[in-house]
């Protein structure tokens, strides 16, 4: 039995068919995270928030209510610190962001149709938001500076220019570069709903290139990697989980999608869905990427280590209860 | 060479995907029923016209693209001519060559080897049948059926009371509907069971040769693709099908088979096997997925 045999035609069948599932998912939360550029500043969200951190952590894990994906979050993240969100509600809305969101929570609920999804759905959002919650009064703790943690140069030369909205940033009449913010408040509704498009299209085709890559990816393993001889790890709890996280990593899939690509892992338990499906929105090859230009190199390698074994551990044991597992 | 970059590519990507999304839809080929179970596909059309105007958006109000030039950018392949190339043929290429090559199914050999065939019910998702069985009156003290309605009147008149499995298709001959699917749950499902238990059904599915299950080399399977939200979860599901002897049909030809529904228990587990009177080759099904 051969463990790996490629067939393009089902490759090609595979592959269309999630881009044809995600797409839709991909492109309605770009437009929603191009409405909530446009007509809610980032500065807003910064002024109303406590100054109590024992409230404003738990507070900006729920700011993911605002739909964005990871590479979404990243972007909105870099503009919170600049306007002085404090740093642990920075990381906090960052790994929340991706996971307690209504999209996500729709999209986890629609692709986990017939394999319990509620439930699904309540471990992913609870624990999402209590690994992000917990990972704030680390940091918190941690009481380093933001300067330690931060790129060099991210607060000190806070630049007028918006990194997250590319080809809308500056403004075509007066010719010089303004903050978006200024451009956004100061547009018509007819600009305002332009600039939204543009911002929704530009995280729509930067989300959408990875989301590509991640695609086939997976349809690879899908199709062509023999799952029957993957089997064995798809029945040891820890073995089966560390597999999916070790894939989540990889193919980097967008939080708005992957729950698809998960469910379609059958053989595999629960548990190791969950983890691919808490781990892949807060760490993977992408957001290591990503993580860098905000973070130092060297925290963004002690937050992946441990969001990989918080993650692998909680699930592990969660899956004493998703599925009737017993623990030594 | 700035303004390619800015407009027209995000511009052409855009509309190349509209034009498939609509393309596929089932507003134009309906080639979508192949990928999608029904509930996803109308997002395909919808998510087609919102590109084009995304499209249209691009064309008809330039942007600027300077962010891409600065060290504040957070696009790498951005920064340069080549990974600005690499990106758009990433976003454009894969997808619209896969689309015009636009294949129409797995090649079932394959997908069967990669993923076996189910051939019980208790690892696929829950199944709501789409119209609910008729009650049947309740018994009496004496064990009679209880005693007729109230003869009609013009006011209540209704219909008489469908035998329990009316809400089963039938074939113009009489014989109940069947896909491996029914036959699978109706294993679990006792209710289901008495339904199909002894009628004579007709189902259509795929001939595989049966390996595991087949002690006097009688049986066979019907095998179909079974789909739960897009065509990479399909999965196959099989049914055991015993004949007087093996169709001499090539593998996978698509069969019709009449024959006994009968869910025997073997090695200590219930099972479905139809009992076939007559297998013939036909055509494939309109719609190949189960949903």
């Amino acid at each position: 039995m051969h463990w790996f045999t490629f067939s393009p035609n089902d490759f090609f069948f595979a592959f269309l068919s999630v881009l044809f599932e995600g797409l839709p998912f991909l492109l309605l939360g770009s437009l929603i995270s191009g409405v909530v550029d446009v007509f809610l500043p980032a500065d807003t969200l910064a002024r109303v928030f406590p100054k109590n951190a024992a409230l404003a952590i738990p507070l900006s894990a729920l700011l993911g209510i605002i739909p964005v994906c990871e590479c979404g979050s990243v972007v909105v993240i870099r503009r919170f610190i600049r306007k002085g969100l404090p740093l642990p509600c920075a990381i906090t809305y960052m790994l929340a962001a991706p996971i307690v969101n209504p999209l996500v929570a729709m999209s986890t609920f629609i692709a986990f149709r017939g394999q319990n999804p509620l439930q699904m759905l309540g471990y992913r959002l609870s624990l999402g938001y209590l690994i992000a919650v917990g990972a704030g009064f680390i940091v918190l703790l941690l009481r380093k500076s933001p300067r330690d943690l931060l790129q060099p140069g991210l607060i000190a030369e806070a630049s007028p220019k918006r990194s997250g909205l590319r080809w809308a940033a500056t403004d075509a009449l007066s010719g010089g570069q303004k903050d978006f913010a200024e451009i956004a408040m100061g547009a018509s509704p007819a600009r305002k709903l332009i600039l939204a498009v543009q911002s929704a299209t530009a995280d729509f085709l930067d989300v959408a290139f990875f989301f590509i890559l991640g695609t086939a990816i997976a349809c690879l393993f899908n199709t062509a990697v023999n799952q029957q001889l993957i089997l064995p790890f798809a029945t040891q709890p820890i073995l089966a989980i560390l597999v999916l996280m070790g894939l989540a990593i990889v193919v980097s899939l967008c939080s708005t999608t992957d729950a698809f690509i998960a469910a379609s892992f059958s053989s595999f338990p629960q548990s190791a869905k969950l983890a691919f499906l808490l781990l892949g929105p807060v760490f993977d090859l992408k957001l290591f990427w990503l993580y860098g230009l905000i973070l130092r190199r060297k925290f963004v390698c002690i937050l992946g280590a441990s969001l990989i074994v918080v993650i692998a551990f909680i699930c592990w044991r969660a899956g004493a209860v998703i599925d009737g597992v017993r623990l030594p | 060479m700035a303004k390619v970059f800015s407009r027209w590519l995000p511009c052409a990507t855009l509309a190349a995907w509209s034009a498939i999304m609509l393309y596929y839809s089932d507003l134009w080929s309906g080639k979508v029923d192949a990928f999608l179970v029904p509930q996803f596909r109308w997002y395909i059309a919808a998510a087609g016209f919102l590109l084009g105007a995304m499209a249209l958006v691009f064309a008809l109000f330039p942007a600027d693209a300077e962010c891409c030039i600065t060290t504040d950018c957070s696009h790498p392949l951005s920064r340069f001519a080549a990974g600005k190339w690499l990106s758009f043929l990433v976003l454009i290429v894969p997808f619209t060559a896969v689309a015009v090559v636009s294949p129409k199914g797995y090649s079932q050999n394959s997908m069967l080897l990669q993923r076996g065939a189910l051939t019980d019910a208790s690892s696929l998702p829950d199944r709501k049948i789409s119209v609910a069985p008729v009650d049947l009156p309740l018994p009496t003290k004496d064990g009679a059926p209880a005693a007729a309605t109230p003869a009609p009147t013009a006011a209540n008149a209704k219909p008489a009371a469908p035998a329990a499995n009316d809400y089963i298709e039938r074939t113009p001959e009489g014989y109940l509907v069947a896909d491996v699917l029914d036959l699978l749950y109706a294993v679990q499902d006792g209710n289901l069971r008495k339904d199909f238990e002894g009628k004579t059904v007709q189902m259509i599915g795929q001939l595989m040769p049966d390996t595991s299950n087949n002690p006097n080399g009688t049986r066979f399977k019907a095998v179909r693709m079974f789909m739960t939200c897009c065509a990479a979860d399909a999965r196959p599901v099989a049914a055991l099908v015993e004949a007087q002897k093996q169709p001499e049909l090539p593998e996978m030809s698509w069969v019709r088979i009449v024959g006994t529904a009968t869910f025997p228990i073997e090695n200590g587990r219930r099972i479905s096997v139809i009992r076939a009177d007559k297998v013939d080759k036909c055509d494939p099904p309109a719609d190949a997925m189960l949903y």
